[in-house]
């Protein structure tokens, strides 16, 4: 039989189409999205999927905004006052100026039915402590030398007093040591089980993660009853998500989208001014003009940071003294700070040699508004500094501005948040000289920031970074730019209030 | 032919280990995924513990006989970012990537090839003129532009599709028209001019003249000749779909290959990386053989590996 050669292109192209295995019939894996019909779900868009639901691997924000609903963690930041308060550890006392010995919590259950104890606690810890889990997070608590549980306490000793202990102990969230040591590590990130007001119920990497409330919760069964946190890496998708209805909160959204979401009746902006500061850093040890501390402070004086505030941030950031937020501990309300001046900038630059103007470099990287750089470039030039952007990918700029070489440009930006709101997450890392972000060295800064990170006495410290910020104001080896706003777009059915630490507890909030 | 398919499966295995020693060096040149992995606070010492806790600080002619020891096991590694295997990370994303592309794939086929079949026949008509600015459209419209129109049109404005997320069929028509618009432009033009070159033959004329209806001569007498090109580009369409869409993926929130490919590129997650190329270039490889291969079945007259003389 002779097959006419319309029925023979047709069986050809049938056959390139069939040989792709596994054609259509997905929609069985790819779950349904329950869209917040019932005011009992919540969805929400965030610009990526978690790496790990395991607490104590990824600590990247994706991360822990999700897991942070399953699990309980020891210690608990108010998020209207901002004071730590008993969580898990019921309370706890300084025995001596490097052991804490804390009370742990009775009746608390992990979602599987065994009960939270100090031997959990204890092992949470110290899981994170072990090098063969390869935790990120081992950096947080690198202080800590030992952790032992006893009863209903667990001990932790550091290796020397460690006054910021306690805000990392917020980050540290309870695992069920029987149900990982049965299970192992993979199995767990997989199916995590936390004894938090939230219980896992499916991850479909690359897409969502459900939640549903933990009716047995220590704290009382939370209102709001599933949770979808789905992920949307695209700004604009995440603001039609919201206009259409198909979620319910979105974050981050930009400050170009913040008119766009406040137009919309049925939508809100939620905001609150975070920890977080957005800054510039000046190279002050490379071969470069930079190393001039008047031309860091000509720098300084050039940036209209006012102006940059309303027309770029929309007005969403308040400005800052010192590279700090004034609601982290150490902000010095004293110091100076720098304002738009480009009359001084140029008289400044002209004292540094430059009479004539200069050219600098500005390394960047996408993680960063590029709007802001680009302004600050036109506005470096008003007062005769050339700056020219050299943007790479966050790797390759990590790379090249935490070389210990110091080979890189003058000028970087950056946005810092220590989630421990003190001042001892920020100018430690970022100006001491011995840390990789540094490209700056002064022995009195590094002495000033080093005892007041190696006492528990609130008033030594606060007078060492008393110091410390008035050795930045004069040398400005970095000045801030603003004090970051975080940005939601909810529905206005949506109670809620974010805090400065951008927590996302789902416990707190409330659907009409 | 079965000299030839082992000859080509042969080749292909010098393709994909030429692909992935390229891939393992460029990535591994590139930098360091642990100061993506730690915390800003993290010190030097740190980043320098886990390094090695990821062997990243062994020579990298080390690491690579350690990557091609592995390979040779059937072992693509374990993610730095994901605490996973790189293999089960890929294939859960796969069946995404697959029914986006296969829907993508017959849309535009079934759309494109008509198109350019009328666009061909119908020369110099308004039917000509009304067809060809939409494949224009379609191949000059980068899928980041017609994917938020579309949002915007059908979710936004008319609320009757979801704007993103992939679940059921409903989530499934934007992407996918999104994806289809630049293969059914590509398809369309190439039928259009293989079918342009046919019409002229001789043989056409003799159809015509014999009074064969117009259907008729172009599907049972043009199409067999005009198929060769059109198959070959269909071909080259399907493994690019299949390779997943960066852009339309991240767009849709869908979570396919595509999506997974920008994420671990931009997270420096060697292993996930690494598995990703390998998937594609095998993807690439097997297709074309099979394009090759239906060459023989639509046309007899060619020979694979070679004429024999006459």
């Amino acid at each position: 039989m002779k097959i006419s050669s319309f029925t023979q292109i047709g069986i050809a192209t049938l056959a390139l189409t069939g040989l792709l295995a596994g054609c259509g019939n997905t929609s069985s894996t790819s779950g349904t999205s329950p869209k917040a019909t019932a005011s009992s779900t919540l969805v929400v868009d965030e610009d990526s999927d978690p790496s790990t639901l395991d607490p104590g691997l990824q600590y990247n924000t994706e991360s822990y905004t999700v897991y942070r609903n399953i699990f309980d963690n020891l210690l608990h930041r108010d998020p209207k006052t901002e004071k730590i308060v008993p969580w898990i550890a019921t309370s706890w006392k300084q025995q001596s100026p490097t052991t804490w010995v804390f009370t742990i919590r009775k009746g608390v259950k992990f979602q599987n039915g065994e009960s939270l104890t100090a031997n959990d606690v204890a092992f949470s810890l110290q899981r994170i402590l072990n090098p063969s889990l390869n935790s990120p997070q081992l950096s947080n608590f690198s202080a800590v030398k030992s952790v032992s549980a006893s009863g209903d306490t667990v001990t932790i000793t550091t290796a020397q007093p460690d006054p910021t202990l306690l805000n990392e102990l917020v980050t540290l969230s309870i695992v069920p040591e029987q149900y990982i040591k049965a299970h192992g590590n993979q199995y767990f990130n997989l199916h995590p089980v936390g004894s938090g007001p939230y219980e896992f119920v499916s991850w479909v990497q690359g897409s969502s993660v459900t939640l549903k409330a933990n009716p047995h919760y220590w704290g009382g069964e939370p209102s709001i009853k599933n949770v979808e946190f789905r992920s949307v890496p695209n700004d604009a998708t995440r603001i039609a998500d919201l206009q259409s209805g198909k979620a319910d909160i979105a974050f981050p959204i930009t400050p170009s989208d913040v008119s766009t979401v406040k137009r919309d009746s049925a939508l809100q902006v939620l905001s609150v001014p975070t920890e977080r500061v957005a800054y510039l850093a000046f190279n002050a040890l490379g071969n470069t003009p930079t190393k001039s501390v008047l031309v860091r402070q000509a720098i300084a004086y050039g940036i209209d940071y006012k102006g940059l505030i309303s027309s770029l941030e929309d007005g969403h950031a308040q400005p800052v003294k010192e590279v700090l937020t004034p609601i982290a501990f150490g902000y010095d309300n004293h110091v100076a700070g720098y304002s738009y001046n480009p009359t001084k900038a140029k008289e400044l630059l002209k004292e540094a040699g430059y009479p004539n103007g200069l050219t600098l470099d500005f390394d960047t990287s996408p993680s960063y508004d590029q709007r802001v750089v680009q302004a600050i470039q036109a506005e470096l030039g008003q007062i005769g500094i050339k700056v020219k952007i050299d943007n790479m990918d966050q790797s390759t700029y990590l790379e090249k501005v935490q070389s210990p070489s110091h080979n890189w440009g003058s000028i970087r930006m950056g946005l810092w948040s220590c989630a421990c709101m003190d001042a001892d997450g920020t100018i430690y890392p970022l100006f001491h000289s011995g840390t990789v972000w540094s490209s700056y060295s002064n022995p009195k800064f590094d002495a000033a920031v080093t005892a007041a990170r190696t006492t528990t006495n609130t008033a030594a410290r606060l007078a060492d970074y008393q110091q410390a910020f008035n050795i930045l104001q004069q040398d400005v080896p970095g000045v801030g730019l603003w004090q970051v706003d975080a940005l939601y777009g909810a529905t206005k059915n949506l109670q809620w209030t974010p805090d400065a630490q951008e927590n996302f507890f789902v416990q707190d909030m409330k659907l009409q | 032919m079965w000299w030839y398919v082992l000859k080509r499966i042969l080749q292909a295995i010098v393709s994909i280990l030429g692909v992935s020693t390229i891939v393992f060096f460029i990535l591994h040149l590139s930098s360091n995924p642990v100061l993506l992995m730690v915390p800003p606070n993290a010190s030097a010492h740190d980043i320098a513990v886990l390094t090695h806790s990821l062997g990243l600080d062994k020579p990298l002619w080390v690491q690579y006989l350690n990557f091609l020891r592995s390979l040779s096991e059937g072992n693509l590694g374990y993610s730095y970012v994901q605490s996973q295997p790189a293999l089960s990370i890929l294939l859960q994303r796969l069946p995404f990537t697959l029914e986006l592309a296969c829907t993508a794939f017959v849309l535009s086929l079934v759309i494109g090839i008509p198109i350019g079949m009328l666009t061909a026949f119908f020369r110099g008509t308004w039917i000509e003129r009304l067809l060809m600015p939409l494949v224009l459209i379609g191949q000059s419209m980068p899928a980041f532009w017609t994917g938020i129109l579309l949002i915007l049109l059908m979710s936004v404005v008319l609320k009757w599709l979801p704007s993103s997320g992939a679940g059921g069929i409903q989530s499934l028509v934007l992407p996918a028209v999104t994806l289809a618009s630049l293969s059914m432009a590509t398809i369309a033009r190439m039928t259009r001019s293989s079918f342009i070159e046919e019409l002229d033959k001789e043989y056409v004329k003799t159809a015509r003249s014999k009074g064969a209806k117009t259907f008729r001569i172009m599907v049972q007498h043009i199409m067999r000749n005009a198929s060769i090109p059109i198959v070959t580009i269909v071909g080259l369409e399907i493994a690019n779909l299949f390779g997943g869409s960066v852009v339309t993926e991240t767009i849709f929130a869908w979570p396919g290959v595509g999506a997974l490919t920008i994420q671990s590129i931009t997270a420096r997650d060697f292993p996930v990386v690494q598995a990703i190329v390998l998937f594609v270039s095998i993807v690439y490889i097997v297709i074309n053989l099979i394009t090759e291969l239906l060459y023989v079945w639509i046309d007899p007259r060619i020979q694979l590996g070679g004429a024999k003389s006459v």
